[in-house]
């Protein structure tokens, strides 16, 4: 499984994925709740820096992550610049990628099975509700099995329709779906089989 | 209502369907089957479309019949569904269908959730099952990277970990390679300590049973020495 | 359409889990950069989900594609993903794909027998813009902190790409409906006799239900 995970022994590794989970979720409250001063923003940013640095992650890392933040930094200075004053628009700015960039630490130093696991901890008390969290941890198992699946059968129709000499656009996506949900019965079954109900 | 007396005891080795048919918009996908087979290596035969994959399904209730009834080591397929799929494993035709999870180690766990085995228990099971299979030093491995003889081998210790009384093996050869296909019909003909419901075309494997069955249009048209049901499917393509 | 499940089956398991897949390798086709937002064909695989799966089966197989996304899997447009995604200024669409594609699908199933292209088209409308919308316009200000008729505004460059997205989703709906009727629920498995094995198979599995 590809998976954005960056392999590491720092502590913020080691720490179990709902605690981490459950402390951004309180740092991301924190950053955007409180009314911010140039002080307040800058220690933000430095908090995020300082995380980083604690997961023991290059800085280039760091860097990576504020390049994939791009598009909503120039979304946010642009937009912010015509309705607010520029002092505004950095406070906002800064506000917000520093929480996408504590988020991001989540998923670079957390295995995707563990947060999967966390997530069926996590949905446990739905259980009352009338929810199931292992069927839902199963579902969720099955689609990341199915991944490589449907992408292997969107290849093989391409390819077929290339030897053929056609170009479909987006026309290609109906065999791709009758495939893929053909195949999705076959999987029923199996499912059934093996006592899945 | 079948009565006591005819009803094989929970433990039997016995299938026995009672005018069983399967009706799909009032075409008739299977007719009036009643047999009853205590082998322990029965071998279905018959054409692409002949009826012999809506009747492995029947056995296991993944398709209902829209009349009769089906037993399986005595339990009422239509009443103890949970039961029956407990007893029974089902090999399918194409291993990408049968492979759930994403790594081979999960795979095989998967069918032993719900189990109540405690979690050493399950380890060690899905250790010994995948090392029998040849996998062992693929436990961790994504399971689509498998290739397709394995992806079967994996599909088939996903099936036996269970510890089914009963494997049904619909086409389980019918993708693979030569040398993959005489492994794995070895596996099921030789090495399997469970009853085997095997549906082939490949005659050979069908000829080493103790019993066969022949499909045609729907109907079970012949159940006998596996010899002889063969060459009169044979005599019929000559 | 009831298809309102006490308890999802596992041929809805299945589709759900298939369909999550589905929207996940409609994600390799572009992102073609329109602005800030770019527009995706992963957008057209959520109201898709609503149309093909209907309301229930739909918005699960939407919110099993998000799971995958918050897990950490690269499976958005461009390969994002991870927990940012959900904090930034587009996280309320991505939650808004949600109830987007239970709104389509409610709307698109709502005819009684037959799939009707306009009742399909109109979901797609309503949940695929509307709902969407609804939930992203408002995220986006709050999170920003910008005026919500400034979104608004900026949102109106995305409609043009929205409504081409629609129509080639219904187009495709309307295709597949033909093609593998099946999948559209037990009513359409009845009114056809099906013409191969394994649809037998499904459709007595589902009358049976």
């Amino acid at each position: 499984m590809i998976a954005l995970y960056l392999p590491g022994r720092s502590i913020l590794h080691r720490a179990p994925a709902g605690v981490k989970l459950l402390a951004l979720l309180a740092l991301a409250l924190l950053i955007s709740l409180w009314p911010h001063t140039g002080v307040t923003i800058a220690l933000a940013g430095l908090v995020v820096v300082a995380l980083y640095a604690f997961a023991l992650l290059p800085p280039v890392v760091l860097l990576r992550q504020l390049w994939l933040a791009k598009w909503i930094v120039v979304l946010m200075v642009v937009t912010q610049l015509v309705f607010l004053t520029p002092w505004d628009a950095l406070v906002n700015t800064v506000r917000v990628v520093s929480i996408v960039l504590l988020a991001a630490l989540l998923t670079l130093t957390t295995r995707s099975e563990e947060l999967l696991a966390a997530l069926e901890t996590g949905m446990r008390p739905l259980a009352r509700l009338g929810a199931d969290p292992r069927r839902i941890g199963l579902t969720l198992s099955l689609a990341i099995s199915m991944l490589p699946v449907v992408a292997g059968i969107a290849e093989r129709v391409r390819d077929a329709q290339r030897a053929r000499g056609v170009r479909l656009g987006f026309r290609i996506v109906v065999p791709v779906l009758v495939l893929a949900l053909r195949h999705a019965d076959d999987v029923a079954d199996a499912l059934s089989a093996r006592g899945a109900d | 209502m079948s009565t006591a007396e005819e009803r094989a005891a929970p433990g039997s080795n016995e299938i026995a369907l009672d005018g069983v048919a399967v009706e799909l918009d009032g075409r008739r996908i299977l007719e009036d089957v009643t047999v009853r087979l205590a082998q322990h290596r029965i071998a279905v035969i018959g054409a692409n479309g002949s009826g012999k994959s809506t009747f492995a399904r029947v056995l296991d209730g993944l398709v209902r019949p829209t009349r009769g009834t089906v037993r399986v080591h005595g339990l009422d397929v239509a009443r103890e569904l949970s039961r029956v799929r407990a007893e029974v494993g089902f090999v399918f035709t194409n291993p990408d269908a049968q492979i759930l999870m994403p790594t081979v180690a999960e795979d095989v766990r998967l069918s032993l959730r719900g189990s109540g085995l405690a979690r050493a228990e399950v380890d060690a099971r899905v250790d010994a099952v995948l090392r029998q299979h040849g996998l062992g030093d693929h436990a961790d491995a994504p399971a689509y990277s498998l290739s397709g003889g394995q992806k079967q081998l994996l599909a088939l210790a996903s099936v036996l970990v269970r510890e089914p009384r009963l494997v049904i093996a619909d086409e389980p050869t019918t993708l693979l390679d030569l040398g993959n296909a005489r492994r794995i019909g070895r596996m099921l003909i030789d090495d399997l300590d469970a009853q085997l419901v095997l549906l082939t075309h490949d005659l050979e494997l069908a000829e080493r049973c103790d019993v066969a069955l022949r499909f045609h249009e729907g109907r079970l048209v012949e159940v006998g020495q596996p010899a002889d049901v063969v060459r009169a499917y044979r005599r019929e393509y000559a | 359409m009831t298809d309102a499940p006490r308890r999802f089956d596992t041929r809805d398991i299945a589709r759900i889990a298939v369909f999550a897949a589905i929207i996940a390798a409609l994600g390799l086709i572009g992102p073609i950069p329109v602005g800030p937002v770019p527009i995706t064909a992963q957008t057209l695989g959520v109201i898709l989900a609503g149309m093909v799966l209907g309301a229930w089966r739909g918005a699960a197989a939407v919110a099993v594609f998000l799971a995958l996304v918050a897990v950490g899997l690269p499976l958005l447009s461009g390969g994002h993903g991870g927990a940012g995604v959900f904090v930034g200024v587009t996280a309320g669409y991505l939650f808004g794909w949600i109830p987007g594609a239970f709104v389509t699908g409610l709307i698109a199933h709502s005819g009684r027998g037959r799939l009707s292209w306009w009742r399909v088209a109109l979901g797609g409308v309503v949940g695929g813009i509307l709902v969407v919308y609804a939930l992203g316009i408002p995220v986006a200000s709050l999170v920003a902190k910008l005026p919500l008729d400034a979104v608004m505004i900026g949102n109106l460059a995305f409609i043009p790409g929205d409504l081409a997205k629609i129509a080639i989703a219904t187009a495709l709906t309307m295709t597949l409906w033909k093609a593998y009727p099946p999948v559209f629920g037990a009513r359409r498995e009845r009114a056809l006799a099906a013409r191969t094995a394994p649809a037998a198979a499904d459709a007595t599995d589902a009358s049976a239900r």
